[in-house]
């Protein structure tokens, strides 16, 4: 055979290999493009704000970052909704993205049944490093009280906007032992830290002992000169 | 560029590849942190749901990819120089998928996978060239 029939014979061999394990990766996740028209509130600031950035379970951010910050709140909780949609945005630009800060979300549910679902919805998703994709979007879309806003269409809806999640993952482990394990974790740190409000923070070294620390507002303002404290202790 | 010299060239070009494709599977099967650049979303990757087909990590089947590039660099016939550019050429057009889906889909960059895609274009072109300069055909 020539040395050009055999350098066709591989390009169409190794194009068609290629472009069958491409498929197959396609269709196994259930086809790549999320569809657009479902899309929650907020879809799209979530995904910019959180763009690149490691998650792991509940941490957002390196965890080579020098300050912890661990956000107690509960996904009803509206003023955990306003911190979430007011301070996050800015404390992800100013000091996760530069990998000065990780936060650790510890989940609470004390506000209702709702609180439980929804906790469960994103702790399933951290499974697939998406817990706060999820978190951030159910605070985008968040109604009032044990209203029945954290509905399976909610879920859905928030599942496919989420860049990289598999909804049906999700779904399926909202009632795993795994999470049920990681809701009891929450309980107990929160416990532990004797947080009885929401939203309710803690900072410190990363790997030291954090310390629960009062915030003066909502923005960003509130919280941004304790972490300035821990970064240059 | 003699065959023999690019023969060398693909062995070691499979044996960077092949580390980091092992790299990769075993701290996706173990669940312990990949060491990447701060925040950059290398985990974010490997956890999310590209990161397996068929139960079977991305990075196996990578791994497996070059095992099979590497077992093909040594003998000089048709059949082990076509196998070589075939699978490299399979590798790249599936990792051309695999890089449209960090940015497109899933919004975070793996750079080890990344430094693999760097690899992987470099072993086309050997594999490629050596079946070019290979004895012509009597």
């Amino acid at each position: 055979m020539s040395r050009r029939r055999l350098a066709l014979v591989a390009v169409a061999a190794g194009a068609i290999a290629g472009g069958a394990l491409a498929a197959a990766l396609a269709l196994s996740t259930g086809g790549t493009p999320k569809p657009a028209a479902a899309a929650p509130v907020g879809a799209a600031r979530v995904a910019a704000m959180l763009r690149g950035l490691d998650q792991n379970g509940t941490a957002l951010g390196s965890r080579t970052a020098p300050v912890t910050l661990v956000e107690f709140a509960d996904p009803q909780c509206p003023a955990c909704g306003m911190w979430a949609r007011n301070a996050l945005p800015v404390i992800v630009r100013d000091y996760v993205r530069p990998g000065k800060v990780q936060i650790v979300f510890s989940g609470m549910h004390f506000v209702g049944p709702e609180s439980e679902t929804a906790l469960r919805a994103a702790l399933a998703a951290g499974a697939q490093h998406r817990f706060w994709n999820v978190v951030e979007l159910l605070y985008e879309n968040q109604g009032a009280e044990n209203t029945g806003w954290v509905s399976d269409t909610l879920l859905h809806s928030i599942g496919d906007a989420v860049p990289g999640l598999s909804t049906s993952r999700m779904l399926a482990g909202l009632q795993s032992s795994n999470v049920t394990n990681l809701l009891a974790q929450g309980d107990a740190l929160a416990q532990q830290a004797g947080i009885s409000s929401t939203p309710s923070f803690a900072v410190g070294k990363t790997g030291g002992t954090l310390r629960v620390v009062p915030i003066t507002s909502l923005s960003a303002g509130g919280i941004t000169p304790q972490l300035d404290a821990a970064l240059k202790q | 560029m003699t065959e023999r010299r690019l023969q060398e060239a693909i062995l070691v070009l499979t044996i960077l590849g092949a580390g980091i494709a092992a790299y990769l599977t075993v701290a996706h099967l173990a669940h312990t942190p990949v060491a990447c650049v701060a925040s950059s979303g290398c985990e974010t990757v490997q956890h999310s749901a590209y990161s397996e087909l068929w139960g079977i990590p991305v990075a196996a089947i990578g791994l497996a990819g070059y095992v099979l590039i590497a077992a093909s660099a040594r003998p000089r016939t048709d059949l082990a120089r076509v196998t070589g550019a075939a699978a490299a050429l399979a590798g790249l057009v599936f990792a051309a998928y695999l890089v449209y889906v960090q940015l497109g889909v899933i919004d975070a960059v793996c750079q080890w996978c990344m430094a693999s895609d760097v690899v992987l274009v470099a072993l086309v072109a050997a594999t490629f060239l050596r079946i070019s300069r290979s004895a012509a055909p009597r």
